[in-house]
């Protein structure tokens, strides 16, 4: 048993803190991919910007260093890295009394020291030591949060968040390189196959896998459909799965067309998708339906668990 | 034990830090030195510690200790021009102590008071018997802004009214303990006691061990079981929940640190919901019954359809829930009638009246001005008094006449003459001064005290308290929201200095 509005906080806390991550990480990789001097710079730019969804807006003018700066300290950005943490902490102080001190204390601390006057500066300094230690807070607060919450209600409620936002941002990131958007051209330069598995987290895992043969049709593959690897599409949306499921359990019976169903749906389609369909007819169709269906099960969280009608439960 | 290093060449002697002269107590009691400048007996372990440590070891402590305060987020807001600021109160390094035998003095006469108030609650509640015998003048009560006449012959559990007090104690030149004000309303400032005795077991583990300091860490769940206390009767096991008037309010750290302590949902106004005359707060999985809310938030706005109605911060139909004995809301509505300031001149006719002992704690001597008598003293002596409004509090519409100018003076008599039933006046306190770190010196600055006490089935005086601190150098204003610091307060087990076994 929890507040709606506890629950709706631990939520997004954890949508937030993912998409600092992942925002982190997509302007570590471009900064350092731009310090070469091919074509590949320029398409790891690309990538970037296109997944943080500014393919050919203010950003696209500017030099990497300059649309990396905005995309870490931009308060304006909704979506910058500034923004999503002071969003998720004021979120986590909103439900203070929910999450462990340890765990409050990393998110706090992170919040803190990037909203310093001197972070600029700092950042000026170090760029890619600046974005790593970021990422690595973050690793941190996951781990404090992973090893003193209570794997309860809260808890899920948090990871229930970060894993809808991963499959979305991973989804987004897959449909700049292989969807719709690339417009089947196929992701050839080695650099720029190297930055999208940095990107998404997976290039150790994935050597690991398939050896440092890089194909698209195997990146591809490995970050949708990979069971094991907890940045693909596939193991996130396994994740959600689980999650509402057992806090499905507790809801009443009239929410049971509820979002654990979707989440089901979406983790049966990847799980026994056939790898040569998409070969034959790309990856646009699929990433899409990822898209629609995250947004449906989201709708579903909240009609079953935070906004739900009072009349349906009131005693009678 | 370990003989100091091999100084380096460069090595400053460790410049001298106490050298009593510098330190320079006022005419005011000072908590460390008796007027003789030596140093009281409880403060002599503390006053040793200080006296090995440099100011540049003074000021690294000072720094651990902000930045913990800062790390855990135990801060208030402050609203700017453009952006909202979250600043720590500002905390002295240094404990304050208070002795065994001085704390059970005002442990007596803090229960005693208390008792005497809730019976004063339940009376001008109930039959009025103490305004027919006149003792209390009917017109002052009854005409009190924090009058609430919804409250009239309501059951209240135990009659215990006021369940969480925190008095504001201070140390007059003579070193007598007086009570300055009876805070019955919303008080606050608890977090900020556990918060700086986290901290002092930091910064003088040692000092704090040998001293046999009590703990004050059982406040939480002497809170929750007073609240439980509160319903037990009918509800075998109580919901308890804290109620918030939500993330932007100054004390909202506090509200989040005793929920998460206690262990109970902390709900704004919108997670509530009633229906039927039973309060429920929407979870994840429906609704669920709420037996007791200690709220955190002023009479006026716990529920617009019986106070004030432009409020957002309560629940609708609330007090008719309460009205109906189906929910208990702690502190109970209009007990802020027993800490209206003109009613405080008359609280130790009350302890006599109800429990027939002299008042243990006195008050500070008050004139009413509404007595005709008393109004000619008061305005034949405004530059040495201290007036306030009655229905006012956080420092407006007061006077001080020390500091005032002339015409100042002239002026505030005028609104006195007009309105005298408004205005009471008291002596300007001196009030006690305690050792502080400003600037890397060590100073005297004029401290209060704020124990808390607890009412439900029993009464608890928590072994500690929150000692204000005005920072300026002669201020003797204590408020968080005038500048105003804290720091820790030890009371110790007995004045030997070690606990008993």
């Amino acid at each position: 048993m929890m507040l709606a509005r506890v629950a709706d906080s631990l939520y997004w806390i954890g949508r937030y803190i993912e998409r600092a991550e992942h925002i982190s990480r997509l302007s570590n990789v471009m900064l350092t991919a731009s310090l070469e001097q091919s074509e590949a710079a320029a398409e790891a730019a690309h990538m970037a910007l296109a997944a943080v969804g500014d393919p050919d807006e203010h950003l696209a003018g500017r030099t990497p260093f300059e649309a990396v700066r905005a995309m870490v300290f931009d308060r304006d950005d909704l979506g910058s890295v500034v923004s999503s943490l002071a969003r998720g902490r004021e979120n986590a102080r909103q439900v203070r009394d929910q999450i462990t001190t340890e765990t409050w204390e990393r998110l706090n601390m992170l919040y803190l020291r990037i909203i310093d006057p001197q972070a600029e500066a700092e950042f000026d300094r170090g760029q890619s030591a600046f974005l790593h230690d970021v990422v690595a807070d973050l690793h941190l607060f996951k781990g404090a949060a992973d090893a003193t919450m209570s794997h309860g209600e809260g808890w899920r409620f948090l990871l229930l968040g970060v894993y809808l936002e991963r499959a979305q941002l991973i989804g987004r990131l897959l449909d700049v390189c292989f969807g719709e958007a690339a417009g089947g051209k196929p992701l050839q330069d080695h650099l720029a196959q190297m930055s999208l598995l940095r990107m998404a987290c997976a290039l150790e895992p994935y050597l690991r896998a398939y050896t440092a043969d890089l194909q698209p049709r195997f990146i591809l593959e490995f970050l949708l459909f990979d069971e094991d690897f907890p940045h693909s599409v596939r193991f996130a949306a396994a994740q959600i799965e689980t999650h509402l499921l057992r806090l499905g359990r507790h809801a009443e019976a009239a929410a049971h067309a509820g979002p654990e169903r979707l989440a089901g749906r979406l983790n049966a389609r990847l799980a026994f998708a056939d790898p040569k369909e998409l070969t034959a007819s790309g990856a646009g169709p699929l990433l899409r339906t990822v898209s629609d269906e995250c947004a449906r099960i989201h709708q579903g969280v909240y009609e079953t668990f935070v906004a739900y009608p009072l009349e349906q439960r009131l005693p009678a | 034990m370990n003989k100091p290093k091999i100084q380096d060449a460069d090595a400053v002697p460790a410049p001298q830090l106490f050298p009593t002269a510098a330190y320079a107590p006022g005419r005011a009691y000072d908590e460390m030195f008796a007027a003789d400048g030596g140093v009281r007996p409880h403060y002599a372990a503390l006053h040793d510690r200080m006296a090995t440590l440099t100011s540049a070891e003074l000021a690294e402590r000072q720094r651990m200790l902000e930045q913990l305060f800062l790390l855990q987020g135990i801060t208030f807001t402050v609203y700017g021009a453009d952006a909202a600021t979250e600043r720590i109160i500002p905390t002295d390094l240094f404990p304050r102590i208070i002795p065994a035998k001085e704390w059970a003095q005002i442990e007596a006469g803090l229960t005693q008071r208390l008792t005497a108030l809730n019976l004063f609650l339940a009376d001008v509640y109930g039959d009025q018997k103490i305004l027919m015998d006149g003792v209390v003048p009917r017109e002052l009560v009854l005409g009190a802004p924090s009058y609430r006449r919804e409250m009239r012959g309501l059951f209240v559990p135990h009659k215990a009214y006021v369940n969480v007090c925190g008095s504001d104690l201070i140390r007059g030149e003579d070193g007598r303990f007086a009570v300055l004000e009876d805070n019955l309303r919303v008080p606050s400032g608890v977090s900020y006691m556990l918060a700086n005795r986290d901290a002092s077991k930091r910064t003088f583990p040692a000092t704090f061990k040998a001293a046999g300091v009590r703990p004050v860490e059982r406040y939480p769940d002497l809170l929750l079981a007073t609240l439980k206390s509160l319903a037990a009767d009918w509800r075998p096991s109580p919901q308890v929940v804290v109620l918030t008037p939500g993330v932007y309010n100054s004390a909202y750290y506090e509200h989040a640190y005793l929920a998460r302590l206690m262990g109970a949902p902390l709900v704004e106004g919108r997670d509530l919901v009633v229906h039927d005359n039973m309060v429920y707060m929407r979870t994840t999985t429906g609704l669920r019954r709420v037996d007791v809310i200690y709220r955190r938030v002023d009479d006026d706005f716990i529920d617009p359809l019986t106070f004030r109605r432009d409020s957002g911060l309560g629940a609708a139909g609330l007090f008719n829930a309460y009205r109906a004995g189906n929910v208990v809301i702690a502190n109970a509505p209009g007990a802020g009638v027993a800490d209206d300031k003109a009613v405080y001149a008359y609280v130790p006719d009350i302890i006599r009246y109800y429990l027939a002992e002299e008042p243990i704690l006195p008050n500070v001597e008050t004139y009413l001005c509404r007595e005709p008598a008393q109004l000619d003293h008061v305005l034949a002596n405004l530059d040495k008094l201290v007036v306030k409004a009655v229905g006012e509090s956080g420092g407006y519409g007061m006077l001080i006449g020390v500091h005032a100018s002339a015409a100042e003076r002239e002026a505030f008599a005028e609104r006195l003459r007009a309105a005298p039933d408004n205005y009471i006046a008291q002596p300007t306190v001196q009030l006690s001064t305690a050792p502080c770190l400003t600037g890397g010196r060590i100073e005297p600055r004029h401290v209060d005290l704020r124990p808390f006490i607890l009412c439900g089935e029993h009464t608890v005086v928590t072994p500690g308290a929150l000692t204000r601190v005005a920072l300026r150098r002669g201020s003797l204003v204590v408020n968080s929201s005038q500048g105003g610091g804290s720091k820790d307060t030890w009371v110790l087990h007995d004045d030997g200095g070690e606990p008993p076994p």
